[in-house]
């Protein structure tokens, strides 16, 4: 189970599906890692890029966009930016030696909440698998 | 070709048609030329053009923006995409802007040079060869030797409509190596060791930010950097404030860096920041089919999507479920 050297991670989770998602885990209370910290924004595409390169150098250990799956955005198209930015972003951050498993674009919808438990216990579980391979992040 | 250059300015001050002229002069010492400025048809003599002149001009048109006149200026096939983005970008009027496309064959990596030669006087490109003159001898070198990376993969824009050109604008065809040789060879590198290589450029940074101050598309009014609430950066340049700068500082790039080399040319501490640009230039490339500076009809790939995305689905299955 959780432990103090769980990895914490900050999740994004957009308001109309996996903000909704995330609650209804909550509600089942189903088991997840604790250290996961969930911020609600209004669609995944709120999420700027550099939010996640921020969180990145800044120390934390992983970040997870939750969006609608393609098709459910509220705003009809957001989460098909969101998609393009993810994919390259990815690749720029995975260039200068931050994993990939560090930042994850996940689909999620309001009744997903199994889904949401499972999606963080698995990147939880990923991320602490790097972690013990991994020397401290910058200072300062 | 400097004669013809000439004559071009000095008519198009004395008829009025541009309020000044940018272009290269010599600089405090043969190896060095710089950025010069026009504005009356006598200062003409002053224009000069060699291997020597790496500047991109364009990034002085920023400085245009609000005003009615017009500006003119001369331009190497590879800056000529910085005006098709300016443009893409809303940063300048096309009409507003005298273009002089100069056939350049190559510039010279002064780095290269003086490793080569010392007292170098001047060098004149000739073919494959460059002409490297010191004291009475002229030297012939091949071009190879002393060409700055970024010539290698020489590019111009396809559709570009210059309103002068000094002789017949093509690319410059060297050399058979990938142009992205350089960023291919970080990737086959283990992830700790890329880290580790990145780290140690990023810790040499001193934050003077040339790099972004030489760039053509580093055209904020106020830049994320500047800003103070929320406040992106401190001061200070630890491996954290700086690893956060580089990656910000690439994320802008994204479909909007040319490679004109500037940045790294200008960075006081030789940090290789091309492998760090032309990383993002060759996915926005790869996955999204998009180049910047080719053509002002392009949509840059981040404002715009398909719903069926076949190029991004291969490595999706890794991000997204
Ligand atoms: S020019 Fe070099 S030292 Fe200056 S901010 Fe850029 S990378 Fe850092
Ligand atoms: S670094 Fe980014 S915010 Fe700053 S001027 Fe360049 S593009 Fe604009
Ligand atoms: S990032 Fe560097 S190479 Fe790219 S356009 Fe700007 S100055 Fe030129
Ligand atoms: S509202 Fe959920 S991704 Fe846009």
């Amino acid at each position: 189970m959780a432990s103090d050297d769980d990895p914490t991670i900050l999740v994004f989770a957009c308001n109309w599906c996996s903000y909704a998602g995330a609650d209804l885990a909550g509600v089942s209370r189903l088991e997840m890692p604790p250290h996961c910290r969930v911020v609600r924004v209004m669609c995944s595409a709120r999420v700027r890029p550099e939010f996640v390169i921020a969180a990145l150098s800044r120390g934390l250990d992983g970040v997870v966009v939750l969006g609608c799956h393609p098709g459910d955005c509220h705003y009809s198209e957001g989460n098909y930016y969101t998609r393009r930015r993810a994919l390259l972003l990815k690749e720029l951050l995975e260039h200068v030696g931050i994993e990939p498993e560090r930042f994850q674009l996940r689909w999620i919808s309001a009744s997903e909440g199994a889904k949401f438990a499972q999606t963080i216990t698995e990147i939880t579980g990923e991320i602490k698998a790097l972690d013990g391979r991994r020397e401290p992040p910058p200072e300062g | 070709m400097e004669q013809e250059l000439r004559e071009i300015v000095r008519k198009l001050l004395e008829e009025g048609a541009i309020e000044y002229f940018i272009g290269y002069a010599e600089g405090f010492e043969p190896l060095h030329t710089t950025p010069c400025f026009i504005e009356r048809g006598e200062q003409v003599q002053a224009l000069v053009w060699s291997p020597l002149c790496p500047y991109n001009l364009a990034r002085y048109l920023h400085q245009m923006k609000n005003g009615a006149g017009k500006v003119g200026l001369v331009v190497k096939g590879c800056d000529a995409r910085a005006i098709v983005e300016l443009v893409k970008g809303n940063q300048i009027q096309r009409e507003r802007v005298v273009v002089v496309g100069i056939p350049c064959q190559g510039q010279v990596d002064l780095a290269k040079l003086e490793d080569a030669f010392e007292g170098v006087e001047a060098v004149e490109g000739k073919g494959d060869t460059f002409l490297v003159t010191v004291g009475e001898k002229v030297h012939s070198v091949e071009k190879e030797r002393l060409l700055r990376e970024k010539c290698f993969s020489c590019r111009h824009p396809i559709s570009f409509e210059y309103d002068f050109v000094l002789g017949e604008m093509s690319p410059l065809v060297y050399g058979s190596e990938s142009e992205f040789a350089m960023v291919e060879e970080l990737e086959r590198l283990p992830v700790e060791e890329r880290r580790a290589f990145w780290r140690a450029q990023f810790e040499r940074c001193i934050r003077c930010y040339a790099c972004r101050d030489i760039c053509y598309a580093c055209y904020c009014q106020e830049c994320i950097f500047e800003s103070k609430a929320p406040r992106w950066l401190e001061k200070t340049t630890t491996p954290l404030d700086n690893q956060t700068y580089h990656l910000i500082r690439a994320w802008h790039m994204v479909g909007r860096c040319i490679d004109c080399g500037e940045c790294e040319r200008v960075c006081p501490v030789g940090i290789p920041l091309r492998r760090l640009y032309k990383k993002v230039e060759k996915e926005v490339e790869q996955l999204f089919d998009y180049r910047a500076g080719m053509r002002v009809e392009d949509l840059p790939p981040l404002v715009t999507f398909a719903a069926e995305e076949p190029a991004l689905s291969s490595r999706q299955d890794r991000s997204e479920r």
